[in-house]
């Protein structure tokens, strides 16, 4: 029995896993990909799979890998940036391969909307030489992961299902089977020493490996004569169209007033490249069109079977510069880049038009600026501007500089103005090595001496962070960590961690505390605070400021996206002298200034009080306390 | 048949969960649908909007430039900032109360200019201060559905208000439905007395 109903792709993706037998689900959470995971682990009971987060993507792979081993149905689910973490188990891991089913749901981000890279997992498959799938709607992304399990089952291989955010946070209406999977019978771990990396077992199976690259681009080039996931269809011209994942969908709406007139080839299963098909596609193509987002991987592949085979064809795409090189494509930008091919080629096709919007933009007046910014009554801004304080303190008494090293999560927020407390950021957990780092370059260099400050969430110290602190306090970095632990994975969602005594699947756990990590990683100062008020936090600053050698804080508060705070402040008119330092200093989206000049709260405040601490006027009182 | 929607909003305005009762009502009137919603970062107070498709023959669900059917704009800078979006002959349903941004931009952003250029220029519009409305019906938050309301209300989806009324009741948790429905019939009844006003004019 089916029904229909309206999916994002990311439940889509785990319906269709649930569906296809999915025993052990593991996983880091990271937009768009996150909510395959927690879309299993809310069915988890219901259909008796294993699903939990683990500290980070490597850990997750390799869990999951271990089930697989065992003949389980695994699947890992992680965003791009992801994938780096756990390139190093997935690179050996293609030459190993599996034994039950292996499915890495990889999400990337172009734009990027959420996200530190543009990467392109097509191109990470082919250079693990592990397949990969790349649907274009959340019904195929549905229908592709049960293609991704038996595949995988099939060839012993690992298959990565690779989506965009589009696809991946795309909702549509999807028809779905009823849902009762079908498992595996687990025949458990066989020793064998085919699981046990060696180089010799690697030079062994390296050419097996190649081998089976071919063996699965002829697969996929067959897949093309049932027209599901890869097609073709032929156009009147000789122009063709290819496009592989959301931007074939963009094409297709491109060319909807020129119907018949392209030919265009649809690729499902991007790598191993289906190079058969390619070449049958190119037999009646004098000029090829590439439409993908990201990097020029259909369009690469497409060059090389072009000059493999001395074919008569040219071929657009980033490379002539038709399409731009960078940033997330729409039916409009394709229209650009078609109309732009079309010209070069001279052609006698009248070129694509875009639909006139009704207003022009540029009559508009000024909008308002909106960057990204820390929710109103966010614990991260009090402690950042508690380390602003504190800095600013040890500059004007003791001369010295201080640099704060960012890291991945909310509080990466804290970069925007007026706070500009992220002086660097670069991947989750570099914020304790780059200052370990800058620290030990003044050391050797004899440059003047700054105090290097890195600022870590909950989750991230879990995911990366405790590694980077035994380095620095084995080689003796002069760096104060701040953890700020509002005891919840916020950015991409609230899932829980290991700080939180609650697993993926709502039981009970061990409570792993981030100070006692810290302690027995040998910190020499280990303090932990209760998020309260501003100058306990400026204090706890200084001090860990002053230490000499690696010191860390841990504040410790709450989420206020899960936890609203009590009571709202308000602006007292009569007291209030206009000096704006509310609005200058803190960055609050619940604070605006009106043409008066006198700020105002909005709803949204919600009631952490920061701004009635730094007032000098005493204006800024509850709600409560002036009705 | 094909009918675009554009949501456009703040960051916690609840604008992924007004394109997602849009969509399930669409898609439960028999109708497909493709929604683009913006989820992560942005959604910390920046500028967000969601796509929704509906009609016979889907294709992406971002809708191209000059193509929306409707703009539901929860913010009055929000609707400005994607007005390319709409085609020719396009209603607007936009929001009153606007939302300042702090620090930066607030001195260049003047809302009750941005109001007046989308009246002057945009003639199928419907406004009113929904945030006010939900207010009163209990909590500020609700102005999407108050908004998504006033859009079924004008007659302006392509689906009949029943639908949208049973998504209401199936995806509203219990726990805010009352407040929920308030704001819906309040708003239905706003857009009424709108209606009956401009037609004794």
């Amino acid at each position: 029995m089916t029904s229909k109903r309206i999916l994002m792709g990311n439940e889509a993706i785990a319906f269709g896993a649930i569906k296809a037998g999915v025993q052990i689900a593991s996983g880091y959470p990271g937009t768009p990909s996150t909510e395959v995971m927690e879309t299993i682990a809310s069915h988890a009971k219901e259909y008796g799979i294993y699903a939990e987060w683990a500290t980070n993507e490597k850990v997750a792979l390799e869990t999951a890998v271990g089930a697989a081993y065992s003949g389980a149905n695994a699947m890992v689910t992680m965003k791009q940036v992801g994938l780096n973490v756990a390139s190093d188990p997935l690179m050996s891991l293609s030459y190993i391969g599996v034994k039950g089913s292996f499915v890495i749901l990889v999400s990337d981000d172009p734009g990027p909307h959420s996200s530190q890279t543009e990467q392109d997992t097509r191109a990470f498959g082919h250079f693990a030489n592990i397949p990969v799938f790349d649907p274009a709607t959340p019904q195929e992304a549905y229908n592709m992961t049960k293609l991704a399990f038996k595949l995988s089952h099939e060839m012993e291989t690992p298959v990565i299902l690779r989506t965009t955010t589009r696809v991946s946070h795309g909702s549509s209406d999807v028809l779905i089977e009823d849902l009762s999977p079908v498992f595996r019978d687990m025949e458990g771990f066989v020793k064998d020493t085919r699981w046990t990396i060696f180089p010799k077992l690697t030079a062994q199976r390296h050419p097996l490996l190649e081998e089976l690259q071919i063996t699965m681009s002829d697969r996929f080039s067959e897949y093309f004569a049932d027209n599901s996931f890869n097609s073709v269809s032929k156009g009147s011209s000789k122009i063709g169209i290819a496009a592989s994942g959301v931007s074939y969908l963009y094409a297709k709406e491109a060319i909807r007033n020129h119907p018949g007139t392209f030919s265009v080839f649809k690729a499902g299963t991007v790598y191993p490249f289906p190079e058969n098909a390619a070449l049958e596609f190119l037999k009646d193509i004098n000029e090829l069109i590439v439409v993908e987002e990201l990097d020029p991987y259909l369009e690469e592949q497409f060059l090389q079977v072009a000059g493999k085979y001395h074919l008569n064809v040219n071929i657009h795409g980033k490379k002539d510069g038709s399409f731009p090189v960078s940033g997330e494509y729409d039916v409009d930008v394709v229209i650009d880049g078609v109309n732009r091919v079309l010209e070069d080629i001279n052609s006698d096709i009248s070129p694509l038009t875009h639909s006139e919007p009704a207003i022009s933009q540029n009559d508009i007046p000024p909008l308002p600026v909106r960057a990204p910014t820390l929710c109103a009554g966010c614990m991260h801004r009090t402690v950042f501007y508690a380390f602003k304080k504190a800095a600013a303190k040890l500059r004007s008494q003791k001369g010295v500089d201080s640099v704060f090293s960012g890291d991945i999560g909310c509080y990466t927020l804290g970069n925007a103005k007026p706070l500009e407390m992220v002086n660097t950021c670069l991947c989750m957990g570099a914020g304790i090595s780059i200052a370990a780092g800058l620290s030990q370059t003044q050391e050797y260099r004899g440059t003047q001496k700054a105090k290097q400050v890195s600022f870590i969430g909950d989750s991230t110290f879990f995911h990366s962070g405790i590694a980077a602190v035994i380095s620095a306090v084995y080689n003796n970095a002069d760096i104060t960590i701040a953890v700020l632990d509002n005891r919840t994975t916020a950015m991409t969602g609230h899932q829980p961690h290991p700080g939180i005594g609650l697993t993926a699947l709502g039981f009970p756990a061990k409570i792993i505390d981030i100070a006692d990590v810290l302690k027995s990683c040998g910190v020499g100062m280990v303090k932990t605070i209760e998020m309260d008020t501003l100058d306990e936090c400026m204090d706890m600053a200084t001090e860990a400021m002053e230490f000499e050698g690696p010191s860390a804080i841990v504040f410790k508060g709450n989420c206020v996206a899960i936890c609203k705070g009590q009571g709202q402040y308000l602006v007292d008119e009569d007291k209030c002298t206009g000096c704006g330092l509310c609005i200058s200093q803190l960055g609050c989206p619940a604070i605006f200034s009106i043409s008066s000049g006198l700020p105002v709260i909005q709803d949204t405040c919600s009631g952490c009080g920061l701004c009635a601490e730094i007032c000098p006027s005493d204006a800024i009182v509850l709600r409560e306390v002036l009705q | 048949m094909k009918f675009d929607i554009l949501i456009a909003g703040v960051g916690g305005q609840g604008v992924v969960l007004a394109s997602r009762l849009l969509a399930t009502a669409a898609m439960d009137a028999g109708l497909h649908v493709a929604t683009a919603e913006t989820i992560g970062m942005a959604q910390r107070e920046g500028s967000v909007t969601s796509h929704v498709r509906i009609g016979d023959d889907v294709c992406g669900s971002l809708i191209p430039q000059g193509n929306a059917d409707l703009l539901i704009g929860l913010e009055p800078g929000e609707a400005a900032r994607n007005l390319r979006f709409l085609r020719k002959g396009a209603s607007i349903v936009v929001n009153e109360h606007a939302i300042m941004p702090s620090t930066q931009g607030s001195e260049v952003y003047d809302p009750m200019q941005m109001l007046e250029f989308l009246k002057s220029n945009c003639p199928d519009i419907i406004f009113a201060d929904f945030t006010g409305l939900a207010k009163d019906a209990g909590t500020y938050r609700a102005a999407n559905v108050a908004m998504i309301a006033a859009a079924a209300g004008a007659g302006l989806l392509p689906f009949s208000v029943e639908y949208l009324w049973n998504v209401l009741e199936k995806m509203i948790p219990e726990k805010y439905r009352d407040v929920n429905r308030r704001a819906y019939d309040m708003a239905i009844e706003s857009v009424s007395k709108t209606k009956a006003a401009s037609k004794d004019q």
